[in-house]
């Protein structure tokens, strides 16, 4: 039995609807308690950020406006980077602006910094000091920062809930309250070492943090939310992604546990550096590996939204299946795609026919599917480069 | 595959309707709000709470008893230790011997009785004990503008027992008084300060002289 373009568009709706892909997000939303209470812990989290700086910017203000500059240009590569893996059903980038405030702001000052001092305080007390210096922060941090990173998604669930709707939005949500988390720590970190020598060669006594902090940032606070977040969405159950607790509890555990390890290799690997720095990129690469495998187990839904909403335009012979193919496949399957232009100019046509074929996913995810002038002309921007005729705009 | 010629079907031109996304259905309204939001937000406050006041709540209601005994020596980075008080509490840091398993001592340690704060920090420092005052105070100054602990009077010297030279100025704060303390030894300047009451009584003050005195460096002899 063949399906007709009815089936196919109506297909296509119910894509659009599970996934919210195209859907726009408002944050004013008064009669939405998630709102007043992202309002209330966002807001304390930033009053508290910027009474720090402000205090301490007369005594290290070299300090602090290098390291702001550096982990500015810092966060922008990564948030390309995040943006960039998240080419399927797009989310909002106001969405993603939310996320990375509350990663910033809230789960660092309002939530984790207070409870991580007092649980180091605890554990002092308790197994006494060269124990909490050994195990105090694989043990405090983990349990403390992870939560309250993840309980961000909890709230931009309930501000959003038509447009974060799969485990892969979970991911790249997370991947953003890690971002943010990352870089206002980083921040505090280097504030925190321009003062460690009384206060003189600040820039000197910074620098080595900022570094490092970049280096190991690398497999960090955004890998381990990017996976938590995407864990979470396995054990809430959303409507495109059905509950799975079992897959849930794994990826809610596995940062944790890797951010555990992270924080006690000094402890983990005793007096030898050669063995801690072997021990720091084991650790690395495994965490890059993990979110590797999460991101390759999460995104097929996403690529079954991308299919849908696309497939009637290869019936609609405005695409062909080769070029759906490419779309919905990985960066392998873009690379052969293009690659298939028989001299350079066909192969640069090939890349731009696929941008123009994303660009009315996006359009026909904007419109809900439907005929709109904005659609009609994505299609025939599709036609006009494969033809080779030069834009008139 | 469907024929495009023959299927004459064709998407809507005009997108469906859908709610905006602050309106709430009539049966999940409480007080104006949407109740399906009321649950996740208070699970968050709930986290919050926890972090904020209860863990700091019964952190309170658990007292330190890791109490300084006779002989007991407190090791800070870069080799520097000095005696504590017995009696008095290790609120931060770690005894000479007891390093963590990385093998690097801390650079602070702080020791308490009562309202009485004694901490030591370490760090690598180019200059005399005088110089390191000047920026101990200068960083104090630019951080506190005026508030809060901050050094008064003049410098006088100090010899710790292993007869090195250092400098000490008093602090002065709300409701507080002490002393602080400064000595470079081989590139590595030491703080330490001692905070309490205005009132604290003579028995303390020589008790804390007798912790600043005891500073020590392995590179140090008595001259």
């Amino acid at each position: 039995m063949t399906a007709t373009i009815a089936d196919l568009d109506r297909a296509r709706d119910i894509a659009l609807d599970l996934s919210g892909w195209g859907r726009r997000f408002t944050f004013y939303q008064p009669r939405n308690f998630a709102f007043w209470g992202y309002l209330v812990l966002v807001g304390t989290g930033i009053f508290i950020s910027v009474s720090r700086i402000t205090r301490a910017f007369n005594a290290y203000g070299q300090a602090i406006a290098l390291a702001v500059t550096l982990f500015a240009i810092y966060a922008a590569l990564f948030w390309w980077f995040t943006q960039y893996v998240d080419h399927y059903a797009k989310l909002p980038a106001k969405l993603m602006v939310v996320a990375f405030l509350w990663g910033g702001f809230a789960a660092t000052w309002t939530m984790a910094a207070n409870a991580n001092s007092t649980i180091l305080a605890l554990y002092a007390k308790a197994f006494g000091q060269s124990w909490a210096l050994n195990w105090g922060a694989g043990l405090a941090a983990p349990f403390t920062e992870e939560p309250a990173k993840g309980s961000g998604l909890l709230l931009l669930i309930a501000l959003a809930p038509r447009l974060v709707r799969t485990a892969f939005d979970g991911f790249i949500l997370g991947a953003f309250i890690g971002l943010g988390f990352q870089i206002v720590e980083d921040i505090a970190y280097a504030m925190t070492s321009a003062g460690s020598q009384f206060g003189a060669n600040q820039i000197g006594a910074s620098i080595d943090t900022i570094v490092l902090r970049m280096v190991s940032g690398v497999a960090a606070h955004i890998v381990y939310s990017a996976i938590f977040c995407a864990g979470l969405i396995y054990l809430l159950g959303r409507p495109a992604e059905p509950r799975r607790v079992g897959r849930g509890l794994l990826l809610v555990t596995t940062p944790i546990l890797l951010h555990g390890i992270w924080d006690s290799l000094g402890a983990i690997a005793g007096a030898s550096a050669l063995k801690l720095v072997g021990l720091s990129v084991a650790v690395v690469v495994v965490a890059l590996v993990i979110v590797v495998r999460v991101y390759e187990s999460t995104v097929p839904r996403e690529r079954e939204f991308m299919r849908d909403v696309m497939t009637p335009e290869v019936a609609r012979h405005v695409i062909s299946a080769a070029e759906l193919g490419a779309m919905v496949g990985n960066r392998k399957a873009r690379k052969a795609y293009r690659r298939t232009g028989r001299n350079r100019r066909e192969c640069s046509r090939a890349r731009y026919v696929l941008n123009a074929a994303h660009d009315l996913a996006d359009a026909l995810a904007a419109a809900r599917g439907a005929d709109t002038d904005r659609v009609r002309f994505a299609r025939a921007e599709i036609g006009r480069i494969r033809a080779g005729v030069p834009t008139q705009w | 595959m469907p024929d495009a010629e023959t299927d004459k079907s064709s998407a809507a031109s005009v997108p469906r309707f859908e709610p905006d996304q602050g309106w709430v259905p009539a049966d999940q309204r409480l007080f104006g709000l949407d109740r399906r939001t009321i649950g996740p937000t208070l699970t968050v406050f709930v986290l919050v709470i926890v972090m904020s006041v209860v863990l700091p709540v019964v952190n309170a209601t658990v007292p330190y008893s890791d109490i300084v005994r006779a002989g007991d020596v407190v090791e800070l980075d870069g080799d520097v230790t000095f005696v504590p008080e017995a009696g008095w509490g290790i609120t931060s840091g770690v005894r000479a011997g007891d390093a963590p398993l990385s093998g690097e001592y801390p650079s602070t340690a702080t020791v308490e009785d009562g309202e009485v704060k004694f901490t030591v920090q370490t760090a690598p420092f180019d200059g005399d004990a005088n110089k390191l005052l000047d920026q101990i105070e200068t960083t104090s100054d630019a951080l506190n503008r005026g508030r809060g602990v901050h050094v008064t009077g003049e410098h006088t010297s100090i010899v710790t027992d292993q007869g090195k030279q250092g400098a000490t100025a008093r602090v002065t704060g709300p409701q507080t008084g002490g002393v602080m303390a400064a000595f470079v030894f081989d590139g590595r300047g030491v703080e330490a300060v001692a905070t309490g009451p205005s009132d604290t009584g003579p028995d303390t003050t020589a008790a804390i002289f007798r912790m600043i005195r005891s500073i020590g460096h392995p590179g140090e002899g008595k001259q």
